[in-house]
């Protein structure tokens, strides 16, 4: 059995809170904390970096636009002019509105699609469902994941530190 | 009612009672693996199920006859099926306002309704699409609306609001699946792992895509989840707004008014939330959920009905009052047709069940009494449904010439299509409430949480 990490088991947000920055503060740098719902500022206390994805969502907003935008400029002007008395082919008022419908496709298109693949979802295989004691099915668990490649992992004193911490339970996790 | 006499004024609690999370999610997940359904469930959903095949039926007929089979002639062109497309997409858009306004005000008490109320958007706006395309005549040809590349060379018309219409409706459909199934991802989850038949696992597990809860992915989730929530916001108000353009760009009297879009909007929301308050009091009563959905839900619903309703009032004063002080006899006589003309009934029936009804709303003993908050729900819908049809046929039958006017009836076709898409509307919510756990379980975790009464 290859080691991926040790997880523990908390009972509720504050105490993975605590555990987190105790962890940190003792230099663990590669952990992972799982918890039922969102939990503020862990990700932050965990090392995570700001995400770009709302550069990515701007980036499909204007893509969608300039696209949708220039498609009815190329049918009206080139592919199939159509002069109705003399008015203008390019009657933008009236193009603004798909214009914008495709800002807002393409931009939720970017936070769906971003999102999932900056999440890596969907995912196949991921070593933590190996271990028995992470599972959503008893509800309201507040796990923390130290991984075997961090430098500072040793796995009894990892271990201890965990129990010492509060944890319900500490469990090997297999890679 | 010994549930209303029990809350003190202005003390509605959002969630009643103390939770454990073990138990939230297990009550609510239940409902699904353990298929814990009320006695009645599969009677009502076959019944439902009636009415899908007579939707089926009559569509058929329809686009074997011709649109001339239901009740629409020259000069009245636009009939039921526009009134019911109409109708349809503004019943979504109280899912919308639900799921991305509230989020953005950071209003707690959409947490145990939204999900619902979503469903409830993307089954209304699958119903709705259907309409515009019978409305064709010939609905083979509906993709001629969409820029291909083919071989006759054609273009959509890009300056018509229907072509608009069209965009919006996709777009709509499109964001509401993606946000929709976005919030589903951790309750999926949560139904994977306690799924104890193996098909249960395998549907949720892929359905899940590997969701573990990370907290890097609930950072990220967060982001993504508040931003297509304001994305979802303008949308909604463009999309009714393009709808009710479809209108003001013809010059028909009654049509060509600038108050349509902010009218058409406000009167979404009150149908909108007319039809999440039918569907979550027999819901919460059925699924014995009312602590989870509280009368502190149903108090809210019914105050943003009254505000959205007013606006309606509003525009209905609007209307009459740029008729008469426009001073064009076309539009004064149009109203005054509308009044007291061959629909009089059904404006007065309009006027009643939107303006009269609607005001019991103010007082807090109605809004907290199930049984009259649901009558004035499904009165509410009816008005609705009414002035949409009011709105649709009354401009087009008393056009500029009086020679050329002329009335619509209704045919039996109308009847089987309206009351066929409101069948497959709710055997659609049967069949979800069947799979997917009818209320967001990880947002109620979390409400519960914070609330302290997590045991």
């Amino acid at each position: 059995m290859r080691l991926y990490g040790v997880i523990a088991a908390f009972a509720d947000p504050e105490a993975l809170t605590e555990a987190v920055r105790t962890m940190r503060a003792r230099g663990y740098r590669r952990m992972d904390a799982f918890s039922p719902f969102h939990v503020r500022g862990l990700a932050e206390m965990l090392g995570m970096r700001k995400t770009r994805l709302p550069w990515a969502i701007l980036g499909g907003a204007v893509a969608g636009a300039v696209f949708v935008y220039r498609l009815i400029l190329y049918s009206v002007e080139i592919d199939y002019p159509l002069n109705v008395g003399g008015r203008p082919l390019h009657s933008w008022p009236a193009f603004l509105v798909i214009a914008f419908e495709a800002a807002i496709l393409g931009a939720a298109l970017a936070a769906f699609f971003g999102g999932l693949a900056a999440n890596r979802l969907p995912e196949y295989y991921h070593p933590v469902f190996n271990a028995t004691s992470f599972t959503y099915a008893r509800g309201g668990k507040f796990y923390l994941l130290v991984e075997a490649a961090d430098p500072k992992f040793r796995k009894g004193v990892t271990k201890g530190q965990l129990t010492r911490l509060g944890a319900e339970t500490v469990e090997e996790v297999e890679a | 009612m010994a549930e209303a006499f029990a809350a003190k004024p202005g003390a509605l609690p959002v969630l009643r009672g103390r939770h454990d999370l073990p138990e939230i999610s297990g009550r609510i997940s239940a409902i699904v693996l353990d298929g814990r359904l009320p006695r009645y469930f599969w009677a009502a959903f076959f019944s439902c199920f009636v009415f899908v095949l007579i939707f089926l039926y009559s569509i058929t007929y329809l686009i074997s006859v011709g649109v001339g089979a239901y009740g629409i002639n020259v000069p009245v062109v636009w009939g039921t099926m526009i009134g019911n497309f109409v109708w349809w997409i503004g019943i979504g858009h109280a899912g919308t306002l639900i799921s991305a306004v509230l989020l953005l005000l950071r209003q707690p008490w959409r947490a145990s309704i939204n999900r619902f109320a979503e469903a409830m958007t993307l089954f209304a706006v699958a119903m709705a699409g259907l309409f515009p395309i019978l409305h064709l005549g010939r609905p083979w040809f509906f993709y001629w609306l969409l820029p291909l590349p083919n071989t006759h060379m054609h273009w959509p018309q890009w300056r018509s609001p229907l072509v608009w219409d069209f965009a919006a409706i996709a777009t709509y459909a499109s964001v509401s699946l993606m946000f929709w199934y976005m919030g589903l991802l951790p309750d999926l989850a949560v139904l994977r792992d306690r799924a104890k038949s193996r098909p249960a696992q395998l549907f949720y597990g892929i359905l899940a895509i590997g969701w573990r809860g990370s907290a890097f992915h609930w950072a990220r989730y967060q982001t993504v989840y508040f931003l297509m929530a304001a994305l979802a916001t303008p949308l909604v108000v463009s999309v009714h707004s393009i709808v009710s353009l479809d209108f003001t760009f013809a010059i028909p009297p009654g049509f060509h008014s600038t108050i349509f879009p902010p009218y058409f909007v406000a009167g979404a929301l009150l149908s909108g939330f007319a039809m999440v308050l039918t569907i979550a009091i027999p819901l919460r009563w059925a699924f014995s959920v009312q602590d989870l959905i509280t009368l502190r839900h149903m108090d809210n619903a019914a105050k943003l009905m009254i505000a959205a309703g007013m606006i309606v009032i509003y525009g209905y004063a609007s209307e009459a009052f740029f008729a008469w002080y426009s001073g064009e006899i076309y539009e004064r006589t149009m109203m005054w047709q509308r009044a007291f003309g061959p629909y009089a009934p059904l404006f007065w029936a309009m006027l009643a069940c939107n303006g009269a009804v609607l005001q019991l709303l103010w007082f807090r003993r109605v809004r907290l009494n199930m049984p009259g908050l649901f009558a004035i729900a499904l009165i509410i819908n009816v008005g609705m449904w009414i002035e949409r049809y009011v709105i649709v046929v009354t401009g087009p039958s008393r056009d500029y010439l009086p020679s050329s006017w002329g009335e619509q009836s209704l045919r039996w076709l109308d009847f089987g299509i309206l009351f066929g898409s409101i069948g497959t509307f709710l055997a659609l919510v049967f069949l979800f409430i069947r799979i997917l756990p009818a209320i967001t379980i990880f947002e109620v975790e979390e409400l519960a949480e914070e609330r302290g009464s997590a045991g």
